[in-house]
Formats: structure tokens, sequence, C-alpha cells
């Protein structure tokens, strides 16, 4: 997979490292704005509260929180 | 040949889902937390621009009710005024739908030294997912501070800046100084966090009434303070409750109440 991706990048060795870099960083980004934002809520340690007391006026329930 | 691609492309995979993993730790560990403090520091920073403005804007709810009957009496008599107007209804949660706050944005700040003398939070109205990345939650429908009624309010206690982290630490006696641009209001721990189910929705009522009935904090009527995290640390099976009653009030332009002079610094 990397090497696929290594070969068919274009330039010499230096474009190519370049390039990877920005790849990387990119991929990097992606996680942390949105991939990372939208798996936490799964994860057991954002449930602080205790269910139930703020739906009498509507207010959303962090995602199915036990 | 194929073997060995087959091989290669198992590898790669399995180092970038390790890869991943460890981003999503260092995510969870630094990044949330520098997050939620910049957060948190915009938002204290936006309140005290809009304080020093003048009146806040959600004042009118609660003007009238915050000075119906001091707790203390030994200080913020000079608030007068209001007090005529507010009466002592007696209904514990009379005034507790309070819809001066529009959801998810910031209305006071919650000193707590026990947690350190620089330790303070905003206090943002609602307690979504998106709210508590920011600051601590203000259960929609609990009362206002200082008000008659449960100021009830949720934190992470870890993740986004671990603001309950020390929760366990909370002891009797304990000083919680809220700031809602016009008071001071220093309400004291009065047990150890109590520990309970998810479920256990009467620790928020204005008079707690826990599942555990051992553990009911307060038999009469009050101006109280309820702040709930999650327990164990990383999990979330159960959670701790740590109940207040108003001790003080004190105008914000008398300066900081001693419970923060006194630890603080």
């Amino acid at each position: 997979m990397y090497g696929w991706i290594w070969r068919h990048l274009p330039g010499n060795v230096y474009v190519r490292i370049l390039i990877s870099t920005v790849l990387v960083v990119g991929v990097v980004f992606l996680l942390f704005q949105y991939v990372f934002p939208w798996a936490e809520p799964m994860l057991p340690f954002n449930d602080v509260t205790v269910d139930g007391a703020a739906e009498p006026l509507g207010t959303p329930r962090a995602g199915g929180a036990a | 040949m194929a073997l060995r691609a087959l091989v290669r492309t198992l590898s790669e995979t399995c180092i970038t889902i390790g890869l991943v993993i460890v981003l999503f730790v260092v995510y969870l560990l630094y990044w949330t937390g520098l997050r939620a403090a910049h957060a948190s520091d915009d938002e204290i920073a936006r309140l005290h621009k809009q304080w020093a403005q003048g009146p806040t804007g959600s004042a009118p709810a609660h003007e009238g009710t915050a000075g119906g009957t001091r707790d203390s009496g030994h200080d913020g008599g000079t608030t007068g005024g209001a007090d005529e107007l507010a009466g002592d209804g007696g209904a514990g949660d009379a005034d507790s739908t309070a819809p001066g706050h529009r959801a998810g944005e910031s209305f006071a700040v919650m000193y707590i030294p026990r947690f350190g003398g620089d330790w303070s939070k905003p206090v943002l109205e609602n307690t979504a997912t998106a709210t508590l990345r920011r600051g601590l939650g203000h259960y929609t429908g609990t009362a206002d501070p200082g008000d008659k009624g449960n100021f009830a309010v949720a934190g992470h206690r870890r993740t986004y800046g671990d603001p309950f982290k020390d929760f366990p630490r909370l002891r009797p006696g304990d000083p919680v100084v809220v700031n809602d641009g016009d008071t001071w209001y220093t309400y004291t721990i009065t047990a150890r966090p109590y520990r309970t189910l998810p479920g256990d929705t009467g620790v928020l009522k204005a008079v707690p009434e826990p599942v555990d009935e051992a553990a009911t904090p307060f038999r009469r009527s009050g101006r109280y303070l309820t702040l709930t995290t999650c327990d164990p640390e990383w999990g979330s099976s159960h959670r701790l409750i740590a109940w207040g009653r108003l001790d003080a009030t004190r105008p914000t332009a008398e300066g900081k109440p001693d419970a923060l002079t006194r630890e603080g610094r």
C-alpha cells in the first residue's frame, strides 16, 4: 500500500518526501478534525450527567449515553 | 509473489491501525484538553467583557428572585431593592425553570479552590455533548445560581481538560464559588461525594432525593448546589454527586469572596 503510493508519486526523492509529508499531515488533520470528534462520544467517559434531567425542555442528550 | 503481497498489505494495515489508535489516545489525552482550555478561556473572557459592558443580559429573569431570602445575611445585604419583589414563595422550585440562558452559552464562572487556586471554569447552559466540551454544563430546568432550588452542574472527569478530575477529593466545608456577573455565590460542600447509578435523577431535584435515602443531604427546601461527574474515572458505570448549600453572597463590585482570597494564590 505505502509502496504503491510511493511509486505513484511524481518527481524525485525530495519531491516525493515533501508530498508524502503533506499527505500524512492531511490525514492527521482529517482524523483530528472529523473522525476523532465523531468517534469520541461513543466512549464511556463522556457520560457525566444523570439522565433525564434536562429532557423536559428538550435538551439533546449525549448520543445514546447510558 | 501473491502471498508476499498479501502479507505485506496485512502488515501495513495493522501498522496503520496501530498508528491511528496511538493518535486517538494523543487526541483524547492532550488535544481535547488543549481545545477545552482554549474554549474555556474564550468563554470566561467573553463573560468578563460582557459583564464589564453593563448589566448581564439574563439579569431580569432572576434579579427579583436572587434577592429573596439570603441564607447568610452577614454580607450581601447591600443589594436590597429586589427583596420586596421576590418574597419567599416557599415553593422550592418556583423559579427553577429560568428561561434566561441560551442553550450552549456561558452565563457564570465557577471556582473550586480544592481543585487548585487557579481552577476556574465557565458554566454553560445545558448538558449536551458539544456544551460539555467547552466547560461545565448547567442542567436545564434546574435553578440559577443563588436561587431557591438546586443549581445543578455537570462536568467531565476525564478528557476535555479534566475539569472534575479531583472530584473525589471534595470534602465537607469546601467552598464552591459561582460568579454570574452580579454576585459571588459561595456554596459550601456538605458531604463527601456520593456514588450512585446513572439513572439517579432525584439528585437534581430542588430538594435532592437520591435513590439511597441515607445519602439525602437536605430535608428542607433551600438554595443548593449539585455537581455531577462520572465514576470510575475513565468509565461510565456510576456517577459521583456532590452537594452544597449557599452560604454567602456578595456583590461582584465588592471583590472576591473570602473563600477565594484565603485559599487562592
